[in-house]
């Protein structure tokens, strides 16, 4: 940007928020809140689940309309104009979880943007538009409909879209979520390039490395108020958003002297054979043996597309297995029904978190363990009520109502109540505040205690590591390694996979 | 192009050969039932635009194809015009309405949308029914003064409205207002917040459908020489049309064609026995929204394009 416009600009921030509050019932999820960014400025928020982030970027970007307060851009009052007309200023956002135009080809999805958004014709559209696919990383799927996308494409495609209306601003609502360091990477130089592009960025992220590296300031926010703002290493280091946010850096470690050798001679609770799958001609898994036995964390480790969410849906009978064979305490179940698979004692809880948005919290859980009986039911339900207290205070509540880290909260609840001896968690921590992790992993060393077997998808490494007993590392739909924890720690082969992976730690 | 567009476009015209030509060697009755398949293939293709496309499910066709016959027939009699401007001003009419009510429909989303359409239609016909002034004559109805068309006549007129809504839809599909329509009925919300105006695309969408519609109407009321209420608003109307349009493929341009050929076919085949026909038909519906809910030509499409992939990978490794 030129130096005139960043001069004339300085007087009057190109967007700022005054005593912005929103209500959703009897909750103030953003409480009147200031808030200014200048041209040229790129501003990182942070803060716990449920602190009020995707609510404040869906009040900038007039997604939801304010309680009180107004939103000012470039000095016009824009609070109550419609959405289009906002996103006509030059306001793009993304998706916390992704909304493409699911029958849409991915290029289409960007063209609308360009057409409606920044009033362009048809051929200069398709050209910028095919150049944003490439530089976001989607330049092969360009005629593939969007509801075909894995969720880190569909995230990517949430960014590709907002680009494509050429916004002034650019609100991001935590891009970063779910990507292995080497993407990370990218993701910053990304946005890094797109500051000299870009007015200015709002970035909503819990991968911190991403407010590190790229924001000018940083603004934490807490039960919708502002906890501290400032410069970014000074609120990184703050006391007050260690307590609040970061967390102690400690982790839930189970000692595996949980009875190994018991463990080891109990025969299978869960044994996959030779396993392969595919979606219609794409091959995604090729050979996988994995088992675990009762009681016993497993962790499944891997890149980004090596397959451990279709082990997963393979294991839970979403997905039928091509060939191989998986069996449940002896019996053979691949070819059963997923809801067969629950009813034999294996829930999973899918990548996404998948809750019933419109039905309450309660009725969430219930749908949970429809086959107990009500009495067993009320029992299980008190039980992970026990276990999640913040399920019960909102129990009432709709679960389209609850933070990123409590709707996590719910799909494990869910799943809980369907009593299962093997609970497939895949990537539960996706899109938690480092805090929320901590307290999530928490209860999974609890759950473990009390007998549970798991199996764990991870992101993060180490994370998985510290619970397990044992690991496989998924490599291009094959097990590529295996073995215990601490073996697998000092096996070069690991951190090829994962370049740095420490870093990405908070 | 996929390969199911190719077999569509081939398809098209050697349908279009075939019912540019079937006069010359078909009986009246041939021609006449013809004539229905197009009147029907031309509402289909009106509603696919709004429900299949746009994700507009509205039960509010009769409203549309009602005024098309009341606009055409006053003008035919009162002001003495022609038949093919009195159809034409007779969809325009139909497309007034959908303007007008536009902004008091697009207010519900939905099921809710789904309910109002309903709602507009069947008061518009009891409205009618109640109405003597205006020279609209109440539940009597009105008798055309102008002659009577040959079945071909009718015949031609209908393949003309057939091909032109075929034709619109096609057209609209290729510009941003198809690009538009098919996001609002994907995520109506966020396309909002990509700088799209909702209203706009759905109101475009709303006028085009209710001509068409509008249009068949005067059609109807050519070919009758008398409407009156009951059969010109009658809930017989949208529920063909929603029948057909699924049978055949809603968010498809060759379905509703493929539908009401199919349709209105097996009606004729059953005709001496109408319980038999409304059972069959139901049953029918059934069977494809439970085993083929893209509808015969959406099963069709996806079968070739599905065997052309497979067929590409195979040469390719």
């Amino acid at each position: 940007m030129s130096a005139a416009t960043a001069a004339s600009v300085a007087a009057e921030p190109l967007l700022k928020a005054r005593a912005l509050s929103k209500r959703f019932g009897g909750v103030l999820a953003v409480d009147s809140l200031d808030l200014e960014l200048h041209s040229g400025e790129t501003l990182g928020v942070i803060g716990p689940n449920g602190a009020g982030k995707s609510t404040l970027i869906g009040l900038l970007s007039g997604a939801i309309r304010p309680s009180a307060g107004e939103v000012y851009v470039s000095g016009q009052r824009v609070t109550g104009l419609p959405r289009h007309r906002i996103a006509r200023l030059g306001i793009g956002r993304t998706h916390q979880i992704p909304r493409p135009f699911a029958r849409l080809g991915v290029l289409e999805n960007l063209l609308l943007g360009r057409f409606y958004g920044a009033r362009e014709g048809a051929r200069e559209a398709r050209r910028d538009c095919l150049a944003i696919l490439e530089r976001t990383g989607l330049g092969d799927f360009a005629d593939v409909p969007a509801g075909d996308l894995t969720l880190l494409r569909l995230k990517r495609l949430e960014l590709a879209r907002a680009l494509a209306l050429e916004p002034r601003l650019l609100l991001l609502d935590e891009i970063g979520a779910g990507l292995i360091e080497s993407e990370l990477l990218e993701l910053i130089e990304l946005i890094k390039e797109l500051r000299a592009e870009v007015e200015s960025i709002l970035v909503v992220e819990h991968v911190i490395d991403v407010i590190r590296e790229c924001s000018d300031r940083v603004l934490v926010l807490d039960w919708g108020k502002k906890l501290i703002e400032g410069d970014p290493d000074q609120v990184l280091r703050d006391d007050k958003v260690t307590a609040v946010y970061l967390g102690t850096g400690t982790r839930a470690r189970l000692a595996p002297e949980t009875g190994t050798a018991a463990v080891e001679e109990s025969p299978p609770l869960l044994q996959a054979r030779s396993v392969a799958a595919q979606y219609g001609h794409f091959r995604a898994l090729h050979d996988v043996t994995l088992e675990v036995r009762p009681g016993e964390v497993v962790t499944l480790l891997g890149a980004n597309g090596a397959g451990k969410t279709t082990t997963a849906r393979v294991l839970s009978g979403m997905l039928p297995a091509s060939a191989g064979e998986v069996r449940f305490e002896g019996e053979r179940i691949d070819g059963r029904k997923p809801h067969e698979i629950v009813r034999l004692g294996i829930a999973h809880c899918m990548e996404g978190r998948r809750i019933f948005t419109d039905l309450t919290v309660e009725e969430n859980l219930e749908l949970g363990g429809r086959t107990a009986p009500s009495a067993e039911r009320r029992e299980r339900l008190a039980r992970v009520y026990e276990l999640f207290d913040v399920l019960q205070e909102k129990r009432g509540d709709s679960g389209g109502s609850l933070s990123g880290g409590q709707q996590q909260m719910l799909a494990i609840g869910r799943a809980l109540m369907a009593a299962p001896s093997l609970i497939i968690f895949d990537e539960i921590s996706l899109g938690l505040a480092p805090v929320a992790v901590e307290a999530l992993y928490e209860k999974i060393a609890e759950l473990h205690r009390q007998g549970v077997a798991m199996l764990l998808i991870e992101q993060n490494v180490e994370r998985g590591l510290a619970l397990a007993g044992r690991a496989y590392v998924l490599e291009k739909g094959r097990i590529a390694l295996s073995g215990r924890p601490d073996e697998l720690r000092s096996d070069p082969r690991l951190r090829a996979l994962y370049v740095g992976e420490a870093k990405g730690d908070t | 192009m996929a390969p199911s567009a190719s077999l569509g476009g081939a398809l098209l015209i050697g349908a279009a050969l075939l019912a540019g030509l079937l006069p010359l060697f078909s009986s009246d009755y041939v021609v006449l039932v013809s004539f229905r398949i197009l009147e029907y293939a031309a509402l289909a293709q009106a509603w696919n635009l709004l429900a299949g496309y746009g994700g507009l499910v509205s039960l509010g066709s009769a409203a549309f194809i009602g005024i098309g016959m009341y606009g055409m027939s006053k003008l035919v009699i009162d002001a003495g015009l022609p038949v093919i401007p009195a159809i034409l001003v007779g969809g325009g009419c139909a497309a007034v309405f959908a303007a007008i009510v536009s902004p008091a429909l697009f207010r519900l989303r939905g099921l809710y949308f789904v309910i109002g359409t309903l709602v507009l239609a069947q008061a518009l016909q009891i409205w009618v029914f109640n109405w003597n002034h205006f020279g609209l004559n109440g539940s009597a109805g009105l008798f055309l003064t102008n002659t009577a068309p040959t079945p071909r006549q009718l015949y031609y007129m209908g393949l003309v409205v057939a091909a032109a809504a075929t034709a619109l839809l096609a057209a609209v599909l290729r510009t941003r207002l198809g690009l538009a329509l098919r996001s609002i009925r994907d995520d109506e919300d966020t396309a909002q917040q990509m700088g799209l105006w909702p209203f706009r695309t759905k109101l475009w969408a709303f006028v085009i459908s209710g001509f068409v519609m509008g249009a068949v109407g005067g059609l109807q009321a050519d070919y009758l020489g008398k409407i009156e209420p009951g059969g010109a608003f009658s809930l017989n109307w949208t529920v063909d049309i929603v029948t057909i349009a699924i049978i055949g493929g809603t968010g498809t341009v060759i379905g509703p064609l493929v539908g009401s050929v199919f349709v209105i076919w097996l009606g004729e085949k059953l005709s001496n026995h109408p319980e038999t026909h409304i059972a069959i038909t139901g049953a029918i519906l059934i069977l494809v929204i439970r085993f083929a809910p893209y509808g015969i030509w959406g099963s069709v499409a996806r079968l070739v394009d599905g065997l052309d992939r497979a067929r590409i990978r195979g040469r390719d490794g």
